[in-house]
């Protein structure tokens, strides 16, 4: 799949993470993906389940919500141009300096299976997280997750 | 059959994930036939968590039952898989 030239930002200027999720999260209710709550929905579940993942040379967030607040499941992506603290996934208490989101709009478990799995290998390979962390339009993105994604 | 519980906090993204790492990881190791996999999220689980015999999550689980439970971000990051597979694979040793 291609990530959208509307649901991506580059180089986004945020001072938290709770902006970065309202700017990106926007992006994906103005473009009817998600339904009304959605940014307040994944701002709460960010708090309770966070997304943040200490992948090197840096972070990733991949914050997401409850199937019932989207409408057609798809992504939406940001790199920042300077990084904003993220709660580890799984802790309470550690904190992933994050330059790489891609917001996740899942209706259900079987959607988009194949697209999870290979982002999650994207992360797993420290020169793709760079080169991701440095793209700088839509067309070098799709490039670097054509055949991935 | 043991009975292997993965969760997060939704129970369709990451569980998604590690469910599809971790049949794979159970095929590569002739396991598949000992162990079947259940898919969660966490807030439907924590009252009957002890009716698992292995439990995997991607998200912080409440003290009392963290004893119980392996973190299954490595699988995410790609840092930490060996021994956290250790772990999964001495309980589902566990007699």
């Amino acid at each position: 799949m291609k990530v959208a030239e509307e649901l991506t930002i580059i180089e986004m200027e945020a001072d938290s993470k709770e902006e970065v999720l309202d700017l990106l999260g926007n992006r994906l209710f103005e473009q009817g993906f998600v339904k009304e709550g959605f940014v307040e929905s994944i701002l709460k579940r960010e708090e309770n389940y966070p997304t943040g993942l200490p992948t090197e040379p840096v972070g990733v967030a991949i914050p997401h919500t409850d199937g019932d607040m989207v409408n057609k499941s798809t992504i939406a992506f940001a790199n920042l141009k300077n990084p904003v603290k993220f709660l580890m996934m799984g802790t309470d208490d550690k904190w992933v300096d994050v330059k790489l989101i891609f917001m996740l709009a899942l209706k259900s478990s079987d959607d988009q299976l194949n697209m999870l799995q290979k982002l999650v290998g994207l992360f797993q390979d420290p020169e793709m997280v760079s080169k991701l962390a440095e793209v700088k339009d839509v067309n070098e993105l799709n490039e670097l997750v054509q055949d991935k994604v | 059959m043991k009975k292997l519980l993965i969760m997060c906090g939704t129970g369709i993204a990451t569980s998604t994930v590690v469910k599809g790492k971790v049949e794979q990881w159970l095929k590569d190791n002739n396991l598949s036939q000992e162990v079947k996999i259940y898919q969660s999220k966490v807030s439907d689980e924590i009252g009957r968590i002890d009716e698992y015999d292995v439990v995997l999550s991607t998200t912080l689980v409440p003290n009392n039952i963290k004893d119980k439970v392996i973190d299954g971000v490595p699988l995410l990051t790609g840092i930490g898989i060996d021994s956290m597979y250790d772990k999964v694979l001495a309980e589902i040793k566990r007699e």
